[in-house]
């Protein structure tokens, strides 16, 4: 059952400025006019003539439109004004103006609704009390509008990794390329080809873990093992005496995870790597720590290396410079000697942040050629490694490392975005 | 990195100068040092070469400083004159810990700077350098209380009885090492060996039971002893010489008098301490071609003799001889090194590079990246997991048989023992420690797994994956197959589900994800025996797939 009209838009503009009749009525009040002059200075005239000859208004004649007669009043005006004033209408007109799509019914579920949303006071807006202009006669309650609405929880990326892709970019933007490699390496790439001895105290067990299983990988192709070993066992053609002991190809095959990222580096030295080139790597490594407030089981080093024939040791120096003032806002940088069995000379940097003041923020050396020669390498190598996990605890406002791993919804959802 | 107790006065004496506070931090840097704390005379130096034994004490800290900052420069001096002791080694020793190498050291005007420094760096010389005395132990005895000739030998476990140091009573060997502290400590280095090391002197007073203990009778050294007998016991002359003369040294450097010790072996005779300089050279370009210091040979020469050095010019190259605690020369790179040393890192002007490359990320980061954003776009919380789990959450609380893994084999904790096969575990772990905070919990992660390939050189296969988790008090298969939808249409990738079964899921509501009849991954309401095992209390749905194999498709 249809209980209300309501106009449409067209109509409320009709009873705004006039229907088009009215217009062209009013034009020809001054006298006839040419046809086409007409069609000009009258909007919609092909409705306007329709309505203006049906009632008998107007003639045509010899291309002049003519008034005959006036009309008394404009009875579909009429009509739309007591519609919209919700005043009973003809039924003979409601179906003209429904035909001339002046207006439309609203139906019952609609209205009855709206009707019951009408109290004195009302909360909600709603699509109906909108829909049947019935929001002209309630009032919407004031809200308190200094109060917040419910906490939303936002999709959004895990902070620490976020850190350490901000991280990435700058490195990218500095020229550098990603290096990637397996989590599982042997320990030729983890340790020998780094050149460091086989019964070295890091490669002991209290400091690396061992696989279970799988033990054993396979070593790479024949040239680079014997030139490794040579070069373990006497310097091979490096100038370098070697560190004098009988290199053991099953040691080196055993796997293990990647303690460190410098792995990454030795494999790229190995294979096709560009001169010059400047490389990096974010890797997880692993190390046999106890968990606690300063020390992971895996944690993500950035290291990487840059390749010249022109590099030297100020280049290393300026290398770590760069980093401390991009990563780090130094304001100050101090080196200390350090030690490396793969970089000679090896250099530490100390940087003095602005907040955290005195970091040991980075680690650096020229790889030994004892490392590089073998892996076909015959020009200066600069590895250098940043220790970023102290800003990134500063930037996380953390004072504990397990929180890079939070497993705590709660702060991860509060955590602002860094 | 070997961390050096040293007294302050007892260092400003030995190098000669009164040295303020950071004018001591400055000199310290010439022995690779770093001061990490001073508390009135205590001071605590972090040397950070863990190849040079000859810097981990007061005395080789100050060689190093006094050579820079004193006129002291060139070879140290150490003569080394000749001692009547004899050492006659048994072959048997051959089976158990084959070398000794041995000294005399007299005069010594011992007090407590010496005294302490003395056993700081044993300590350090045999457990850093000497691998926890695998490699290398040491034996100080008062020379008085022995009477050479002096015999290395070995024993039954019980064939001998002697009162250890700090013990009062007389114990067999094998007694010690049940009983002594030491003995319970270095034990293991003499397991499965039928026969124990033994010093023992010609009125059969034992001198030490290497590598764990020395008699309390000769092996106890005080401020009142003056003449001392060192050994140093092990396998490889490498590690034993630098040893001994690494000791030594810093003893001579106190105003001890060296002297030789004869050791006969059954086919060789050894005479040690041997301080007979080292020989090497370095060329003048080379120098400047690694440091970039641009220096002239007479420059050079000057820096290495600060470093202890003795330089001969000859042209372009420099001849060089060095001291015999020096074992770490092992490339002309170390000698440039001690060159910038003794220039000073900090006088160093640095120098940015200019080279002509571009810089990328790996594409599997890239991508990754991508799939992170779509997600957050959906409104789910990254997170982050440890790579190392255990079996009893991969498989176990997952409802699923063992398979082969990645397993370690010293595991700190049996929680962290292998490497995740899969990541939705770490998601239901991460879940079950937030039962707590606001629902729902919508998380998801990228991450890497590690699987068995043993075609591969690594014998394993890196994976990355991505997890993705949503639980809330009503929530199912239409929920996370909505959200894998949105991801692959935003991915642009075309794919079917096709229904499957899988042990972790609900049986009818699980499907394998298809890309051009290939599974990449598997998405479903799981089990709820699985949530019980987390101890879930609400419905939980998931997927999980393989980025790499997404990556060929996109």
């Amino acid at each position: 059952m249809i209980l209300m009209y309501r106009l449409t838009q067209e109509a409320e503009k009709y009873l705004e400025q006039g229907t088009p009749e009215r217009k062209l009525i009013e034009l020809l009040n001054n006298g006839s006019i040419p046809i086409n002059e007409a069609k000009n200075k009258i909007d919609n005239f092909s409705i306007a003539l329709g309505w203006a000859k049906r009632n008998g208004w107007v003639i045509i004649k010899n291309g002049l439109l003519k008034l005959v007669k006036k009309p008394e009043s404009f009875e579909q005006e009429n009509a739309l004004r007591d519609i919209k004033n919700n005043k009973k209408v003809d039924e003979r007109l409601i179906k003209i103006l429904l035909g001339r799509k002046l207006i439309e019914e609203v139906k019952e579920t609609v209205v009855v609704k709206a009707r019951k949303q009408i109290k004195k006071k009302i909360t909600k807006l709603t699509p109906e009390l909108i829909k049947t202009g019935l929001w002209r006669e309630i009032d919407l309650k004031p809200y308190n509008v200094e109060v917040v609405g419910k906490k939303i929880h936002i999709g959004k990326r895990q902070p620490y990794n976020q850190f350490l892709s901000s991280v990435r970019q700058k490195l990218v933007e500095l020229g550098f390329k990603e290096m990637t490699g397996p989590l599982i390496e042997t320990e030729f790439w983890n340790f020998d080809a780094l050149y460091q001895p086989q019964n070295h105290s890091a490669r002991d067990w209290t400091d690396t873990y061992q696989l279970k299983y799988p033990k054993r990988g396979s070593l790479p192709r024949k040239k680079i093992v014997e030139r490794v070993k040579a070069a373990h066992e006497n310097g091979w053609t490096t100038g370098s005496s070697g560190w004098g002991y009988k290199w053991d190809p099953d040691k080196a095959a055993k796997l293990m995870p990647r303690a460190h990222g410098t792995c990454l580096s030795a494999r790229c030295l190995a294979h096709n790597v560009e001169i010059p080139g400047k490389y990096f790597s974010i890797a997880r490594c692993f190390r046999p720590d106890i968990i606690d407030a300063t020390h992971l089981l895996e944690f993500n080093q950035v290291e990487g290396i840059v390749i010249d024939p022109d590099l030297t040791f100020r280049d290393l120096l300026g290398i770590l410079k760069m980093f401390a003032i991009e990563f780090a806002d130094a304001e100050k940088i101090k080196f200390y000697g350090d030690y490396y069995p793969f970089t000679e000379p090896s250099v530490q940097l100390s940087a003095k942040h602005p907040k955290l003041g005195w970091i040991e923020f980075g680690g650096a050396g020229i790889f030994r050629e004892e490392l590089t020669k073998p892996l076909g390498v015959d020009v200066p190598v600069i590895a250098w490694g940043l220790g970023i996990d102290r800003l990134a605890m500063f930037k996380l406002g953390i004072k504990d490392i397990r929180y890079l791993f939070a497993q705590n919804l709660k702060w991860l959802r509060e955590k602002e975005v860094i | 990195m070997p961390t050096i107790d040293v007294s302050y006065k007892d260092l400003c004496n030995l190098i000669g100068k009164k040295l303020s506070a950071e004018e001591l931090e400055n000199a310290v840097l010439y022995a690779k040092g770093e001061i990490d704390s001073i508390d009135n005379d205590a001071i605590k130096i972090d040397i950070k070469d863990t190849n040079r034994p000859d810097l981990w004490s007061a005395e080789g800290i100050c060689r190093e400083i006094r050579g820079r900052v004193t006129k002291d420069v060139g070879l140290p001096d150490y003569s080394v004159g000749k001692s009547s002791v004899v050492v006659n080694v048994d072959k048997k020793v051959s089976k158990v810990r084959s070398l000794t190498v041995c000294a005399v050291v007299k005069k010594l005007k011992m007090n407590e700077n010496i005294l302490s420094q003395m056993i700081q760096l044993q300590e350090k010389v045999s457990g850093t350098f000497g691998r926890n005395r695998k490699e290398v132990a040491i034996g100080v005895y008062d020379l008085n209380k022995i009477t050479p000739p002096i015999k290395y030998t070995t024993v039954k476990p019980d064939g001998i009885k002697f009162v250890p140091l700090e013990f009062k009573d007389k114990l067999t060997p094998r007694e010690i090492l049940n009983k002594h502290p030491k003995g319970k400590e270095f034990g293991h280095l003499l397991k499965d060996c039928e026969e124990y090391p033994i010093f023992i002197d010609s009125a059969n007073n034992v001198l030490s039971l290497p590598p764990i203990i020395n008699s309390d009778y000769t092996g106890k050294v005080t401020e009142k002893t003056t003449d001392l007998f060192i050994e140093c016991s092990g396998f490889r002359l490498k590690f034993l010489l630098p040893a001994l003369n690494t000791i030594v040294a810093a003893l001579a450097d106190r105003g001890g008098k060296l002297e030789t010790v004869k050791i006969v072996y059954p086919d060789t005779v050894l005479n040690t301490p041997d301080f007979t300089p080292k020989k090497t050279f370095v060329d003048v370009d080379y120098v400047n071609k690694i440091s970039g210091l641009n220096l002239n040979g007479k420059k050079i020469c000057q820096l290495l003799e600060r470093a202890r050095y003795k330089t001969i010019l000859k042209g372009k190259r420099i001849e060089l001889l060095y001291p015999a605690y020096r074992q770490d020369i092992m490339h002309k790179r170390d000698v440039v090194e001690d060159v910038i040393i003794s220039f000073g890192y900090n006088k160093i002007e640095p120098l940015m590079p200019k080279l002509p490359v571009i810089g990328s990320e790996s594409e599997l980061e890239i991508f990754s990246n991508k799939i992170s954003e779509v997600l957050i776009g959906l409104g789910l919380q990254e997170i982050m997991s440890y790579t190392l789990t255990s079996k009893k959450n991969l498989f176990e609380k997952m409802n699923l048989k063992n398979k082969r893994i990645v397993e370690i084999e010293n595991p700190v904790s049996m929680n962290r023992g292998v490497f995740r096969s899969w990541v939705l575990p770490s998601l239901l772990e991460f879940l079950s420690k937030n039962k707590h905070v606001d629902y729902p919990q919508n998380i998801f992660e990228i991450g890497d797994a590690v699987n068995i390939d043993e075609k591969r050189e690594t014998g394993t296969v890196n994976e990355r994956k991505l997890a993705v988790v949503l639980t809330d008090n009503t929530i199912g298969y239409e929920e996370i197959s909505s959200h894998l939808d949105a991801l692959m249409k935003n991915l642009g990738i075309d794919y079917k589900l096709r229904a499957t079964e899988h042990g972790s899921f609900i049986p009818g509501r699980v499907a394998k994800i298809l890309i051009n009849n290939n599974s990449i991954g598997i998405i479903g309401e799981i089990n709820p025996l699985v949530l019980e095992r987390w101890n879930l209390e609400k419905p939980v749905a998931g997927f999980e797939m393989s980025i790499d194999m997404l990556k060929v498709y996109k």
